[in-house]
């Protein structure tokens, strides 16, 4: 089985708010998978059920164990990072990967010193010393140097400037992904990510939306710049999104092939955040 | 599992400094006080010549007491700072994680939820007890070692005064024994403290005395019976280690001149009457408290979402 996260028909009810209803996926191993949803969607629901840190209805399944059963099982092989803020900022740095050593398994301190290094953080620094970015940093030398599974990631570089998200990102390729690793990410900045997912999904009050491979996406969705009389003859087609640029209309495609739009304007493939608004408020529309 | 509560353990020792740093600073003013209040006497030359050849004409047992008395009024200090120390630990222990959001860093660790409670309580019950008593030895060392250095600068025996009759094993055991036995009879109320840290979204000392102090009186308005006033004031004061005894009257005979009972060979351990304290049942409901308590901290903690 190379599933690593298995969802069936998983509900998560906050009383009579359904902040996940009856949603079912598969996460392979090795997989870089952006979960992406407006605020209030049931990312973090959907997150917190996958480690084990809310109870759900349904069955899920994160590499054979029941999350929220076996969570003490389940944290030798996934690492998360919620927040930035999550790090106790009481905290020094030397103490972290004390800890870390004594009750972690897998956490390779030489491994995490090693990518401290390279950084400005100090050993003896205590984390409220540090800025956002270098706590990021931290938190990720940290958990590159676990030897998990799965790494779960939920708005990580929230907060940070633009050259700390670069890096992060940059660091979160070279030294952690290494192809057997499986990644599941949130955020808002879109664009940031697109390049280095393999899957996407969103989820939209609670359901998911949409569940593909990246590489499937052109094949699957297809965006049209047009203008006057061949907007007209596009909207025909049934676009499942529309909207206006410099006075021209976009128009955005499910299922319809390339070679239907050709000659009506420009054809190309939509960006992730294009998609994502065009599948939200089209399910809300 | 042993390894990780030491490394529970050693993580709250590095997030409440307090626990030592508390007791360390207590120790520095006692020693202080114990030398501005000698150099202090030392004006008064003639009467502390006397006062000290007094001393030395005592025999081994009053000067053993005299000893205890001294060593016991510098213990006191430590022991009443040590419980306001594990109330506020306890009322914090829970707390704050959740209120500075660590608690998720520290759940993304494989350790389970009631390990991490388990070695929140066993800081509070048996960490803070020790560190406490680790510095009382350290404190009775530093301050007879200053009395004895005062002594031999105005000529006298200081090993014969102190060093001989200092009951220094009794004494250390006894205080060891008692400051183990009092958290473990206060237990309920760690348990309490605990629970309430776990829970509650704001002023955890608020909240977690508002019923010590209502109830009783609730109770006293409507049943006129005091169930909750025994439970909880009587409990704090009278531990049935001491098995009633009025230990004062041991150091000190009553009368118009007051002096000491010279003769009866002081211990206080041979005050202590461990067989009645493990024997009682308000310590064993006591811990049946601390244990429910402690349980449902470890639940909260475990099933709580603060999404």
């Amino acid at each position: 089985m190379t599933s690593l996260v298995s969802a069936r028909n998983v509900s998560k009810f906050y009383k009579d708010v359904r902040a996940v209803d009856d949603v079912s996926f598969e996460i392979e191993k090795g997989k870089i998978t952006g979960l992406i949803g407006p605020n209030g969607a049931g990312k973090t629901t959907l997150l917190k059920a996958v480690l084990g840190l809310t109870d759900c209805q349904g069955t899920l399944s994160v590499m054979g164990l029941d999350p929220f059963q076996q969570r003490k099982e389940l944290m030798q092989n996934i690492c998360f990072i919620a927040d930035v803020a999550v790090l106790p900022r009481w905290i020094r740095v030397k103490q972290l990967l004390d800890f870390l050593e004594s009750v972690h398994p897998r956490f390779s301190r030489s491994h995490a010193e090693e990518l401290l290094t390279k950084t400005k953080i100090m050993a003896n620094s205590k984390v409220r010393e540090l800025s956002k970015g270098m706590v990021t940093q931290l938190h990720l030398s940290i958990i590159t140097a676990i030897d998990a599974k799965l790494l779960v990631l939920d708005e990580p570089t929230l907060g940070l400037d633009i050259i700390f998200r670069k890096e992060f990102y940059g660091n979160l390729l070279n030294d952690y992904f290494d192809g057997e690793r499986t990644i599941i990410i949130t955020t808002h900045q879109v664009e940031e990510i697109e390049n280095l997912l393999t899957d996407v999904m969103f989820i939209n009050d609670g359901k998911i939306v949409l569940d593909s491979e990246m590489e499937e996406l052109p094949q699957q969705f297809v965006e049209l710049l047009a203008s006057g009389e061949d907007a007209e003859a596009a909207r025909q087609l049934n676009p499942i999104y529309e909207r206006d640029v410099f006075g021209k209309k976009v128009l955005m495609f499910e299922g319809v092939s390339r070679d239907r739009l050709q000659g009506m304007g420009e054809v190309r493939t939509p960006g992730v955040a294009d998609l994502f608004v065009a599948k939200v408020k089209g399910a809300a529309a | 599992m042993i390894q990780s509560q030491i490394a529970l353990i050693r993580r709250e020792l590095w997030e409440h400094r307090a626990i030592y740093v508390m007791p360390l600073v207590i120790a520095l003013l006692v020693s202080l006080m114990s030398i501005t209040g000698q150099v202090a006497v030392s004006g008064f030359d003639h009467a502390v010549d006397i006062g000290i050849l007094g001393a030395s004409n005592l025999g081994e047992n009053e000067r053993s007491a005299a000893i205890t008395v001294l060593m016991i009024s510098l213990s006191s200090t430590f022991v009443f700072a040590m419980w306001i120390l594990i109330t506020f630990y306890a009322l914090d222990a829970l707390y704050a994680e959740r209120k500075d959001r660590s608690i998720l860093f520290w759940r993304s660790i494989p350790v389970t939820d009631a390990e991490t409670v388990l070695s929140k309580l066993a800081t509070a019950l048996l960490v803070i007890p020790l560190t406490t008593f680790a510095v009382i030895v350290a404190t009775h060392l530093i301050v007879l070692l200053i009395t004895s250095m005062w002594l031999a600068a105005r000529g006298a025996n200081a090993w014969h005064l102190i060093w001989t009759a200092a009951p220094f094993f009794d004494n250390w055991t006894a205080t060891l024994v008692f400051l183990i036995t009092l958290s473990l009879w206060l237990s309920p109320f760690v348990g309490w403290f605990l629970f309430v840290s776990a829970f509650t979204k704001r002023s955890p000392l608020l909240i977690a005395s508002l019923p010590i102090a209502i109830l009783p009186l609730l109770e006293g308005i409507v049943f006129k019976t005091s169930v909750f006033a025994e439970a909880f004031f009587v409990r704090s004061v009278k531990m049935p280690l001491f098995s009633g005894l009025d230990n004062l009257e041991l150091l000190f005979q009553e009368g118009e001149d007051f002096k000491m009972v010279g003769d009866s060979s002081l211990s206080l351990l041979s005050l202590m009457d461990l067989g009645h304290f493990f024997g009682s049942l308000g310590l064993w409901s006591g811990i049946v408290v601390c244990g429910l308590f402690t349980t449902a901290a470890i639940y909260v903690r475990r099933y709580r979402d603060d999404s």
